[in-house]
């Protein structure tokens, strides 16, 4: 008895700091990607043929995110059944483009023009830590160059 | 070639699905299965179960449970009532009924393999008459008449495991939970419904030997208020609702005899304060 209020009380305090958080983070994220938009991020691995580079520099960004209890406990039920995974898609999509911009941040600061060369790196932090934690990082990194106007 | 760099719309990599219609799908969905599946396996458990020799159960029950309990006079009204609710009740004779009486204040008694039943002290000293006590030794030896000891360790054994099975490879531990919380509480109404069976062979019993169901209420008032004012909801309880059970009573004690109500109760003997404690009674002998 004890135990349902406990595990829906954590459920009630995951959903509701999870979705407020998430929601937030996501404002955050496409204001700050509109005021980027000027430096492009890419993936090729060669920099533009024009020639007229005068400074390059690696960029990175890295975030953690961690699951709510909210999260983990649909994932958990989806493992039975399989599906998409649908709670854990915008953790990791959060995520990933909050290091995107992180990696922009510091390529702005550098008044940088392009990244190029842009890869991510991704690892679950929760690692012999009996599944307590469910957190993922997101590093990107690439190669930020100036160029003559 | 220009190099663009549009805003790319929300909700590529995302499901726009709302979380808590998926929560509400996969909870209903995958708590319905376990609970499906708890209640299928323990039914064919208890029905298999139930064709296990008594002699076996006399085989397996634990050894240290056996002794003997020292004989004196609670031990032996006792084992007289015993006596008298086992032929009341028909029960076959390779089904040899053992009490003991337990010099303890826990509220409780129970019946156990091979035909143990043991009584405590604690719920014996709060009966205010014969027909309670009766009650309560109706309903233990009603466990034993109807196997229920052999049936629940059966079935407690099949969904066990199972649910151990399918939790230990699943290797999530809230997933675990969920899964073995939710077949637990499934289980349980198998062990209400073996409570209510011998509610039911217990009033029969009362029944028959005094011609009427007074004192059976009284065992249950006792029990609530042991439990104190808060009682658990019955869904996460192995017995039924106290309440439920004397308003059971009522309606059975108003199908067999209409005059339950004005019906004298047994009084208990006398001497019985003076059986209650066993320790007191040897230093009686002492002295």
């Amino acid at each position: 008895m004890i135990d349902l209020i406990i595990l829906v009380t954590l459920l009630a305090l995951g959903y509701g700091f999870g979705s407020y958080a998430e929601s937030r983070h996501y404002k955050s994220i496409i204001t700050r990607e509109n005021t980027l938009r000027h430096i492009p991020a890419v993936t090729s691995r060669f920099p533009p043929m024009n020639n007229n580079t005068t400074d390059a520099a690696l960029v990175s960004g890295s975030v953690v995110v961690s699951v709510d209890y909210f999260k983990r406990f649909i994932a958990a039920l989806r493992n039975l059944v399989g599906g998409r995974v649908t709670s854990y898609e915008s953790l990791v999509d959060r995520a990933r483009r909050e290091a995107i911009l992180r990696m922009k941040a510091e390529a702005e600061q550098l008044n940088a023009d392009i990244i190029f060369n842009v890869k991510l790196e991704t690892s679950s932090i929760h690692k012999g830590r009996g599944n307590s934690i469910g957190s993922v990082e997101v590093l990107a990194y690439g190669t930020a160059l100036k160029t003559h106007p | 070639m220009k190099y663009s760099n549009p805003q790319i719309p929300e909700g590529i990599n995302t499901s726009k699905q709302h979380p808590l219609k998926e929560f509400f799908m996969l909870t209903a969905g995958v708590l319905g299965l376990i609970v499906a599946a708890v209640l299928l396996l323990g039914f064919f458990a208890d029905k298999l179960a139930h064709h296990i020799p008594f002699e076996v159960e006399l085989k397996i029950a634990s050894k240290e449970l056996l002794e003997a309990s020292e004989p004196g006079p609670m031990q032996s009204y006792l084992e007289g009532l015993t006596e008298r609710i086992v032929s009341a009740q028909a029960l076959p004779e390779e089904m040899p009924i053992t009490v003991h009486y337990v010099d303890d204040d826990t509220v409780n008694a129970f019946a156990t393999l091979g035909g143990h039943i043991y009584m405590f002290r604690g719920l014996v000293e709060q009966l205010p008459n014969e027909n309670a006590l009766v009650m309560v030794l109706a309903h233990e030896i009603a466990h034993i008449k109807h196997r229920h000891p052999i049936r629940s360790l059966g079935r407690g054994v099949i969904i066990g495991l199972a649910l151990s099975m399918l939790s230990g490879t699943m290797g999530d531990m809230m997933a675990n939970q969920i899964v073995s919380n939710t077949g637990m509480v499934t289980s349980l109404t198998f062990s209400r419904d073996q409570e209510r069976e011998s509610d039911k062979t217990a009033l029969e019993t009362l029944m028959a030997l005094y011609g009427n169901v007074v004192g059976a209420d009284q065992l249950f008032k006792v029990l609530q208020e042991a439990g104190g004012a808060m009682e658990v909801p019955e869904f996460f309880s192995t017995h039924p609702l106290s309440e439920k059970r004397i308003q059971h009573i009522h309606a059975f004690g108003r199908e067999l005899s209409p005059s339950t109500a004005e019906a004298q109760a047994t009084p208990l003997p006398l001497e019985f304060p003076n059986w209650l404690s066993l320790e007191a009674d040897e230093n009686d002998h002492e002295q």
